[in-house]
């Protein structure tokens, strides 16, 4: 199964104000039809959040996908052992960058929403807030990882936390088709693009997106991307940074 | 701008409400140096800015609590979303009763809250912004000590504001983060820091305070 993936980021409206660049983050690989992508929020009240999701993003595929070589396993135990297993890695290598800048890894805190797909399936895996979510071709809805949170929501779980592994969530995605849709959402973009109920993409978001990613390639949809996150309805409905991955199985 | 992608529709689902609470003093020695009417001003400040947002406008939730009189806390109309928030104008005389005023913020987050989660409805940790500028004439401590334990459990999360020569001591007692002191009678930097804190959509970590902006607008620094 072949992928076209789209990525875009914007600055909400709160770090515009203030300054401050935009804290989502997101990172992608395609290798042998297998998809291992990633999108990362980056904590506010962190030194180094919005740079804890940037190394996050761009090294977790890799080392996803390193874990994966034959693509992910049906069973859940196997699949969450090894996102367990590359995850610690990349804890690791950000734990190192840390301890060289006198920081410690909570300074880079930051969510994760992350998935590993091929044309049998796959995997999101999750820790904090965000959104996964899947369709499949012919727009039937598929899997929906929602975020999770502490009792409000402006408190939720982060891969730096210690507790990290208890809070890392699988969720199953069927094969998705020719077509079909896989998304990573910030939770900044969830607001507007998912559905009232959290049950899946909210159609009338997601239907012209993808209408009009098929007649671009992945540069020119990327900027339409940019563009619709950073419009003013979308600034108006949520002040956070904004990313949003969607790979379309081709 | 080209590569506009057509016929995009947006939900609008972001509902989670930022409850604030203000307790706010109005004995007697409020009278002095015209600061009830910076007061008021002050809260006229926050109206304006934060229905000039607007998600705030939407997302805010707000509570005026006075006390004054005689020994007498006062709720200043119902719970508002902050795009239909009014400031109400008060009037200052007569003790100081924080003890009982802060009690009835506690309860009243606790009620807004339970009523919030039957309705499905999410919401960020609620503040309560406590001002004052002398010291309690009612039974404190045993509500201080409250205040702590629920911003312990990350229920709630005070800020407990001195003017002048307040009871700093007293106040601080009301906050795991101590007290700090308004410098000068800044009351509308205070109210604009305020609006901004509504408006920061600022996310912590478990068990961490929300990070909120500099205070370096309003509050005295320590020397």
């Amino acid at each position: 199964m072949a992928w076209k993936v789209f990525f875009a980021t914007a600055t909400g409206r709160t770090h515009q104000q203030d300054g401050v660049p935009c804290q989502d983050s997101g990172g992608y690989l395609v290798r042998d039809g297998i998809l291992v992508a990633s999108v990362c929020d980056g904590a506010g009240s962190a030194r180094a959040g919005g740079e804890g999701a940037g190394l996050f993003a761009a090294l977790l595929p890799e080392r996803v996908a390193a874990q994966f070589p034959s693509g992910p396993p049906a069973l859940e135990d196997e699949a969450r052992a090894a996102l367990a297993r590359a995850l610690g890695e990349v804890r690791d290598g950000v734990a190192t960058q840390a301890a060289g800048r006198d920081l410690v890894l909570a300074d880079f805190a930051c969510t994760l929403i992350g998935c590993i797909a091929s044309g049998e399936g796959g995997w999101f895996f999750h820790v904090g807030d965000g959104y996964g979510a899947s369709r499949g071709r012919g727009g039937e809805p598929g899997a929906i990882s929602r975020p999770e949170n502490g009792e409000f929501a402006d408190e939720t779980y982060f891969v730096t936390d210690e507790a990290w592994a208890d809070h890392l969530r699988l969720t199953p995605i069927s094969p998705p088709g020719r077509g079909g849709v896989i998304g990573l959402l910030s939770d900044g973009v969830a607001p507007f693009a998912i559905d009232r109920a959290r049950s899946g993409f909210f159609a009338p978001f997601l239907d012209p997106v993808l209408a009009y990613l098929a007649g671009v390639d992945e540069a020119a949809g990327n900027e339409a991307l940019a563009h619709l996150l950073a419009g003013e309805r979308a600034l108006e409905i949520s002040a956070d940074d904004k990313a949003l991955l969607l790979a379309i199985a081709t | 701008m080209s590569h506009v992608i057509p016929d995009v529709a947006l939900i609008d689902n972001s509902d989670e409400r930022a409850l604030l609470v203000l307790v706010l003093d109005c004995s007697g020695s409020m009278l002095d140096e015209g600061k009830i009417e910076l007061l008021n001003d002050g809260l006229k400040t926050l109206e304006v800015e934060l229905k000039a947002d607007p998600v705030a406008a939407r997302c805010g939730r707000v509570l005026v609590i006075s006390f004054g009189g005689d020994n007498s806390v006062e709720r200043m109309g119902e719970w508002t979303d902050a795009m239909d928030f009014t400031a109400p104008t008060l009037h200052a005389g007569g003790m100081t009763p924080l003890g009982s005023a802060m009690r009835g913020a506690l309860d009243e987050i606790e009620e807004q809250k339970s009523q919030m989660r039957a309705a499905g409805v999410t919401y960020k940790r609620p503040i309560i912004m406590l001002l004052s500028d002398g010291e309690p004439t009612d039974d404190w401590r045993m509500v201080a000590d409250e205040c702590r334990n629920a911003e312990t459990a990350h229920r709630v999360n005070v800020m407990a504001i001195g003017i002048g020569q307040a009871n700093r001591d007293i106040l601080g007692a009301f906050s795991n983060k101590g007290a700090l002191n308004l410098a000068g009678l800044r009351f509308k930097e205070l109210f604009i820091w305020l609006s901004r804190s509504i408006r920061a959509v600022s996310r912590a970590p478990t068990g961490a305070t929300v990070q909120l902006n500099p205070v370096d607008s309003w509050a005295q620094m320590q020397t």
